[in-house]
């Protein structure tokens, strides 16, 4: 009996030496993300942003994390406090496991030893990353609902019903690029894409993938799980400390992998147009590029657009956003169907 | 490796179901059975059905699961235990069923002779509940009722509105009350005074008539 559903060719050690690789190169993207954040948010918004710690500011996130890991871990006395602790935990990890199936390139032998750039290639692909998901709810609802407060608990509902609403529009614009590349691994699906990006016959489908990643990641300008002038921090409001910063890190790692998944199924991942025999030392390097073009998107919204009401975002998902997806299903398979006829 | 995963989820999936019955507070229930289905999805998985187990989480635990939260969070914490029990006549009833559950799952298993113990299990072709080989069964061998299940959820879903709407719900009209605000508001003239300190604070007399924006 073993695990069939991977496509494992590598020796274990290259297995271990890539899972401390990208566990690495998320840590260290996450801290450059809070750092362009404030830096690129002061900038739409007139001011300098950090620029005491060290060279323009540079060290500022490391400050961060070692004043947030140096803080008390507060909890409050109402508290459930199992769950509080295991919530964070929950969140942390279903967003390093979503990490892990982000093709950062093909499989090109290093040293002789052919080796994926990635962590895995899961054979249901967008599926896994739907089912970490539906996980990740539970981090933050558990969150919320263990504080005993009810700032941390009208976010954690107002987070999950946003969750689940929006996952379903996100899916049904993911299943006309699966329709289109016939295939669910997501380093397939690049391959796929050599003679296009996905972005040109998917349009719709990329549009409504971006609105409800903004959705899926408690982003700007859906960010009422957590808006701060009415619900003081929502679901994290009563964490403090690494457990505060294990949620920051989270948030932001979510939307590192919601731009990698957006890379991989519609910017064409590693592939550069127009340039054949592109060397494989190159494609981590792509996929990177692209990643901080969506990163830098995301931080522009942000600063760009109002929140939204609640009775506005839940009309939107269900409304707009879900026949829109379910239409752009339908005409995608009609002509895929018509095409290859 | 695979038979350490594989104690460590039957484990989480007796103790989820355990919990779920012999647990007193209603949310603890709720999650033991998340625990206990995400375990199910990870011998699923060992069992080579990714599609399976993947379906498995997504549905029950992302979404079905999810709904049980929402209602016992938003009423549990509360004094449940107001209800009647089942009675005698119930509870003679229940462990009669349970033990004609009990008697027919071992017929069922110790009819086989037990033969499949001590084998390596069955033999599964190469791409082996993967989703192409599921969705070409769906749409081949089961159509029939993989259309009719779908018929079935569809109507569910159009009953669950319909009976909403006929209730009129908690806060009837309150959508069209809400002030709509277009942006074509945004871009035309403000009334006077609007938006303003003069609306909370008055009109002090010693400044300018204002002008139109």
């Amino acid at each position: 009996m073993s695990f069939a559903l991977v496509d494992y060719f590598e020796p274990w050690w290259i297995q271990i030496i890539k899972g401390i690789v990208l566990f690495a190169i998320g840590l260290q993207i996450v801290p450059l993300v809070l750092l362009a954040e404030r830096k690129l948010l002061g900038r739409f918004q007139g001011r300098y942003g950090p620029n005491r710690v060290g060279p323009y500011g540079l060290i500022q996130p490391l400050a961060d994390i070692v004043k947030l890991l140096g803080k008390e871990q507060s909890r409050p006395e109402t508290s459930v406090g199992p769950l509080f602790i295991v919530a964070p935990v929950i969140s942390i990890m279903t967003a390093v496991g979503t990490f892990a199936i982000i093709p950062f390139g093909d499989a090109p032998h290093i040293f002789g030893t052919r080796v994926g750039l990635y962590g895995v290639d899961v054979s249901i692909g967008p599926l896994y990353i739907f089912a970490l998901s539906a996980i990740s709810f539970y981090g933050l609802m558990l969150g919320g609902w263990a504080s005993g407060s009810k700032y941390s608990f009208l976010g954690a509902m107002r987070a999950a019903a946003q969750l689940i609403s929006y996952e379903v529009s996100q899916g049904l614009a993911l299943v006309g690029v699966l329709i289109t590349a016939g295939t669910l691994s997501l380093t397939q699906i690049v391959h796929a894409q050599e003679g296009m990006w996905y972005i040109v016959p998917q349009l719709a489908g990329f549009l409504i993938f971006m609105v409800a990643a903004f959705a899926e990641t408690n982003r700007a300008p859906f960010d009422l799980a957590e808006a701060d002038a009415e619900l003081v921090g929502g679901y994290n409001t009563e964490y403090g400390g690494g457990r505060f910063a294990s949620y920051y890190f989270a948030e932001y790692l979510n939307v590192v992998v919601v731009s990698g998944v957006a890379t991989t199924l519609f910017l064409g991942g590693w592939l550069i147009p127009g340039w054949h025999g592109q060397p494989a030392w190159t494609d981590p390097f792509v996929v990177l590029f692209k990643m901080t073009l969506f990163i830098s998107f995301f931080i522009w919204i942000r600063a760009t657009l109002p929140r939204l009401r609640y009775d506005q975002l839940m009309s939107f998902g269900w409304k707009i956003l879900l026949p829109l997806a379910t239409l752009n299903t339908l005409a995608t398979a009609i002509i895929v169907v018509a095409v290859h006829k | 490796m695979t038979y350490l995963i594989f104690f460590i989820a039957a484990i989480g999936t007796l103790a989820g179901a355990i919990g779920v019955i012999a647990l007193k507070d209603p949310f603890y229930c709720v999650l033991a059975l998340v625990v206990h289905l995400i375990s199910l999805a990870v011998l699923f998985m060992l069992l080579r059905a990714e599609f399976v187990a993947a379906a498995q989480v997504v549905v029950y635990a992302g979404a079905v699961m999810v709904l049980y939260i929402f209602v016992v969070s938003y009423i549990g914490g509360q004094n449940l235990s107001g209800s009647a029990g089942p009675g005698r006549a119930g509870t003679l009833a229940a462990f009669a069923c349970a033990g004609a559950l009990v008697a027919e799952l071992f017929i069922a298993v110790l009819g086989t002779g037990l033969k499949a113990v001590g084998t390596g299990g069955a033999h599964v072709a190469a791409g082996f509940g993967n989703p192409e080989s599921i969705g070409t069964l769906f749409l081949t061998k089961f159509l029939a009722p993989f259309e009719i299940a779908s018929y079935l959820l569809l109507l569910a879903a159009v009953g669950a509105v319909t009976l909403a709407r006929r209730r009129g719900g908690l806060d009837d009209g309150i959508e069209q009350r809400a002030p709509r605000i277009s942006v074509a508001e945004f871009m035309s003239a403000r009334p006077y005074y609007t938006g303003t300190q003069h609306e909370t604070l008055g009109r002090p007399e010693s400044l300018p008539e204002p002008t139109q924006r």
